[in-house]
């Protein structure tokens, strides 16, 4: 009998301080006789702790073939508290993985923009680690990324990588600037008037609270993006990822299978702006 | 498919003989304060082989029991985990069409998709005699309506139909035909005679009865033409006791935690559901459903809906077991009823 529920172990490899309150964790997988986790961009996983509990974490890097991945994860509740007090080598149980992957055979030649809020730019840097590997797949490239304070960007070295890359932009917009910061302040809707893409062939793809995807994508919207080619990562709160339990069911469809990633059209027939 | 007939006195045997070959014989028993409840009979012989009215909570909960182990947290240090297989064979009697055909249902969810082997692989060793309804279970009740009633038309082994000498026997399935096999001698031919009372009886509970046009209630909802004014009421009325879900017997909802004693432990499902506000609130906070009526309307959304369009049969199999155990008066069947009238 195959048990779903069954996690295997993966051993913590590294651990790195991304904010004041986000940790990156990469794992890799301990015993591979079962085969890695084959995971693309915008699918998640089930993360475990002995004696905490369980919860869906998107995968925060780009598929390898090795067995390791990472996961950005933000401390806000018992197990991510739990996963914070983790040190090297610690063992952790993982399942998956779960949901729908971002639209790829969509989104080839196309220019793409990202729009990330806070910790939302994890599930993207899966797609955009992935697009900037396959760079001569993919157009124009153009990031949007806001957060609270300059101090809980993710991937802040990472990010000035993304800069260098040929026919790329990425900007960012901090809500509470300080002394460092130079930059854009305000929503991440301040800065859509800033991107250079045709908005009438680009992809969108969305992630960060509920509130700025509302938001962003009516402004995105008014700039003439296509409602079929906008998506946004949904956060909901999942128990078993293979729509068994029924906590993140949306009128008849489930965030761990149909989702997380939604387009815009299927959102609006969903009922739901974020 | 061939009826056969059995004596009351011949089914006791033939209970027995099935005992003997079961590690639990899950079968409705008369508890202290008169209530219908399931249970295992397997030591003595508890159980009611004829009964009138309905158990209070459907067999469901040995197929998704209110807690269930999923596997052993063998070190929680170094996430040590090892499998838990229930390999029990069950014999479930005397479960009414309406739980028959929520089993059914049942059954296509945990079987689709990401199969739930622990549900199917309990699902596959078990074996159900459905009995059929003689009389409505209550006036609130309205499988007839939902034409989940009062015998079941698939989904059990066997299903027996009491006459005035003994019972009709249906056999439902494969395993059905085997266990009668055994008890060959048991059984007669059901006579034409036989086949005409079970059709009297059957017939006279359902003449007059309206079928709901569950597809046309499928397409108001799904169109959102119930009035905004029906879900405020019903979000006022629910005080989130949990009955209803905890009743019906095609709620399946759960949730995931672990027990510790010391290093070692289990990872547990538990029956959770939709009313609770906390039911999709996440870490940090955010709820994408806040207020009690998104919460009825989901639950209503779900049984007369949702899977209208996932199974082509409504999930709501007209028990009333929701509105019998409802402190707010909330009532499935008037919902029905009145949203084909109270559309906006």
């Amino acid at each position: 009998m195959k048990n779903e529920y069954l996690p295997i172990r993966a051993i913590v490899e590294k651990i790195s301080d991304e904010t004041p309150d986000t940790k990156t964790f990469t794992l890799r997988l301990i015993d591979t006789a079962g085969g890695v986790l084959r995971y693309k961009p915008g699918q998640f996983l089930m993360l475990s702790l002995a004696g905490f509990g369980e919860a869906p974490f998107t995968f925060a890097s780009s598929p390898s073939r090795d067995s390791r991945f990472q996961v950005s994860v933000r401390r806000v509740g018992t197990l991510t508290n739990a996963l914070h007090k983790l040190k090297e080598k610690d063992i952790v149980g993982v399942r998956g993985p779960y949901g729908n992957i971002f639209p790829l055979n969509k989104i080839k030649d196309k220019d793409i923009l990202f729009v990330a809020g806070g910790c939302g730019m994890a599930p993207l840097r899966s797609l955009i680690q992935y697009v900037f590997k396959n760079r001569k797949d993919y157009g124009r490239i153009e990031i949007i990324y806001g957060c609270r304070s300059p101090k809980d960007m993710f991937y802040k070295d990472e990010i000035k990588s993304w800069q260098d890359n040929l026919n790329s932009d990425i900007h960012l917009t901090v809500d509470e600037p300080d002394e460092s910061w130079s930059g854009t302040c305000g929503v991440v809707c301040v800065l859509l008037p800033k991107i250079k893409l045709n908005p009438k062939a680009a992809f969108v793809f969305l992630c960060g609270p509920s509130v700025m995807i509302k938001f962003a994508i009516k402004d995105i919207l008014k700039l003439g993006f296509r409602e079929q080619n906008i998506y946004a990562s949904l956060e909901r709160y999942m128990k078993c990822g293979i729509g068994k339990c029924g906590h993140c069911y949306i009128q008849g469809k489930y965030a761990c299978l149909d989702g997380p990633n939604f387009s815009y059209m299927q959102m609006r027939k969903l009922g739901i702006d974020s | 498919m061939q009826k056969l007939f059995i004596t009351k006195d011949k089914l006791r045997l033939f209970v027995r003989g099935i005992k003997e070959s079961c590690d639990e014989f899950i079968a409705p028993q008369r508890e202290h304060l008169d209530d219908i409840v399931f249970g295992d009979t397997q030591d003595g012989d508890g159980e009611l082989l004829e009964y009138d009215g309905n158990s209070v909570v459907s067999p469901k909960a040995f197929l998704l029991p209110q807690t269930e182990p999923l596997f052993k947290i063998n070190s929680a240090k170094d996430c040590s985990f090892s499998a838990i297989i229930d390999k029990k064979k069950r014999v479930f009697y005397g479960v009414r069409p309406c739980d028959i055909k929520a089993l059914t249902l049942m059954r296509s969810f945990f079987f689709e998709g990401f199969v739930d082997e622990f549900y199917k692989e309990k699902m596959n060793n078990s074996i159900f005699i459905a009995l059929a309804c003689t009389r409505r279970c209550s006036d609130e009740s309205f499988c007839y309506e939902m034409n989940s009633g009062p015998q079941a038309k698939e989904g059990f082994d066997l299903q027996l139909i009491t006459l005035s000498k003994g019972c009709l026997v249906e056999i439902g399935s494969k395993k059905g035909s085997q266990i009668v096999k055994k008890s060959k001698k048991l059984f007669t031919k059901a006579t034409p005679l036989d086949e005409k009372e079970a059709k009297k009886t059957l017939s006279v509970l359902t003449k007059d009865v309206k079928r709901i046009n569950y597809k046309k209630l499928a397409r108001i909802m799904r169109e959102d033409k119930v009035k905004e004014s029906v879900w405020e009421d019903l979000g006022l009325r629910c005080v989130v006791c949990s009955g209803c879900i905890t009743l019906c017997p095609t709620c399946s909802c759960f949730s995931l935690a672990d027990r510790l004693n010391g290093n070692q432990g289990i990872r547990m499902r538990y029956c959770d559901g939709c009313p609770y506000v906390g039911f999709t609130r996440m870490a940090g906070g955010n709820m994408p459903q806040p207020l009690h009526k998104d919460h009825i309307r989901r639950f209503f959304e779900h049984k007369l809906n949702v899977d209208v369009t996932r199974y082509r049969t409504p999930s709501c199999v007209g028990c009333a077991r929701c509105i019998q155990t409802c402190p707010g008066n909330i009532s499935i069947r008037k919902f029905i009823e009145s949203a084909k009238i109270s559309i906006r």
